[in-house]
């Protein structure tokens, strides 16, 4: 059964966590890629907010918004667990995408009109660890601290995270470049 | 060659990450070093593609809707006894989906303690249908092949209809086994989700019951005059009542169809 809330705990609760309902549904919609599956997994994430508001000790929008987007990354990851998906589209071959790749510079690729669906490819086909840290600084802005607490790992780990994320992006701009 | 430990720093140190220290010294690094400043453009281009190419989409605003009316139901004290006015939107939309059968006023008691055991049973039932080959003992979209194989098995044959028209494939059935008794389970899908149709002889009165919510996963109950429903997915309450509709539609066509017993 869920908690029993005064209605003020539940407005406190909404004034609290409404405001980050996009940057849940971006997130969401990132790590599930489906517009449908993002959808239930914000409705779950903002349930077990609620569920655990309580515990909830952060202050100002900016630890809020991390301590949902990390309800919300957890649930994407239980949802991909509980569908399987995503196991054959980010394996990553480390061998085709590497430094080989030495054709055209991201500066003349980007310029391109299909640059954005280029990059849109290249973000949906990373792994989701890195996919969900690129969403988290690029996307949302958050620091490399308040991504260390949505994903749960050491500042450190964050920031080479990110670096190998990028490069990976733009290895597999390059190599769509080349299809092109 | 571009520095490997250069890398991360620099990606920290366009990020506005890196310690002013640090900073300092890899400015410094870059401006003697081309291949480690060309690394460095190449990393302000993807920034400035990333931020001018990839959109930041709102939520829907019937998303925000669905997310309070659901913190809603959650936080009301019992949702049987005193639901809530903002979730009567819900009771009214599976109401007029039902509404084909003529229902009346009156609502299955969920409030009893019975009703929500079996609501817990129903639930530990589905999860468990979904783990690794759990899910049907009888794997076919065909309702006549379906609908035979609980030949034996049941002391009733459950209606079986395939809804693939209508994007919810008949995906298998199985025996289960709820409320004291065995029942019959029949999994439809819907995209990558799963709904568990359980359904056996009803001994109560007719009616439907509110939707209910648990762990992600809705749970709808009705009774007709002969079987009792419940229906299971984790797909969202829009979708499922669909499909509930459908399901209606399909049973009370197809007794409509058979001469009574």
């Amino acid at each position: 059964m869920g908690p029993v809330l005064e209605p003020s705990e539940l407005e406190r609760f909404e004034a609290v966590m409404l405001p980050h309902l996009s940057a849940a549904y971006r997130l969401a919609r990132y790590l599930t890629r489906s517009d449908y599956d993002a959808d239930d997994v914000v409705q779950e994430a903002f349930l077990r907010a609620l569920k655990y508001f309580g515990g909830f000790r952060g202050e100002g929008a900016s630890q809020s918004r991390a301590w949902l987007l990390a309800i919300v990354r957890n649930m994407a990851h239980t949802w991909r667990h509980r569908h399987r998906a995503d196991a054959s589209a980010t394996e990553f071959d480390e061998s085709v995408h590497s430094e080989a790749s030495t054709g055209e510079h991201p500066e003349a690729l980007l310029s391109r009109t299909d640059a954005r669906e280029a990059l849109t490819h290249a973000l949906d086909h990373l792994p989701p660890d890195f996919r969900e840290v690129i969403v988290l600084r690029e996307i949302e802005g958050l620091s490399y601290k308040e991504i260390s607490e949505v994903v749960d790992v050491p500042v450190g780990t964050i920031m080479s995270r990110l670096s190998r994320a990028r490069k990976r992006l733009q290895d597999a701009l390059i190599d769509s470049g080349k299809e092109l | 060659m571009i520095h490997p430990d250069v890398e991360a720093q620099v990606d920290a140190y366009l990020d506005g990450e890196l310690a002013a220290m640090d900073a300092v010294e890899l400015e410094a690094h870059l401006a003697g070093c081309a291949s480690c400043g060309r690394f460095r453009d190449d990393r302000l281009a993807l920034r400035t593609a990333i931020a001018a190419q990839i959109p930041r989409v709102q939520a829907p605003e019937d998303l925000r809707g669905r997310v309070r009316a659901a913190l809603r139901e959650a936080a009301a004290p019992s949702r049987a006894r005193r639901p809530a006015p903002l979730m009567a939107w819900r009771w009214l939309a599976l109401a007029a989906s039902l509404a084909v059968v003529a229902v009346g006023g009156w609502r299955l008691g969920m409030e009893h303690t019975a009703s929500e055991i079996l609501t817990d049973e129903v639930l530990a039932s589905h999860v468990r249908s979904l783990m690794p080959g759990h899910l049907s003992d009888v794997v076919s979209s065909d309702q006549h092949t379906v609908k035979p194989w609980f030949d034996g098995k049941l002391d009733f044959s459950p209606p079986v209809h395939d809804f693939s028209g209508r994007g919810y494939p008949l995906l298998g059935g199985r025996l289960d086994y709820l409320d004291g008794r065995p029942v019959a389970a029949l999994v439809y899908g819907r995209r990558r989700h799963v709904i568990n149709v359980f359904l056996w002889p009803a001994d109560g009165p007719e009616g439907a019951a509110r939707p209910v919510v648990r762990r992600g996963y809705y749970i709808l109950h009705w009774a007709t005059p002969e079987l009792a429903y419940w229906v299971t997915s984790d797909l969202g309450l829009s979708e499922l009542t669909d499909f509930a509709r459908l399901l209606r539609l399909g049973d009370s066509a197809a007794a409509a169809s058979q001469p009574s017993p």
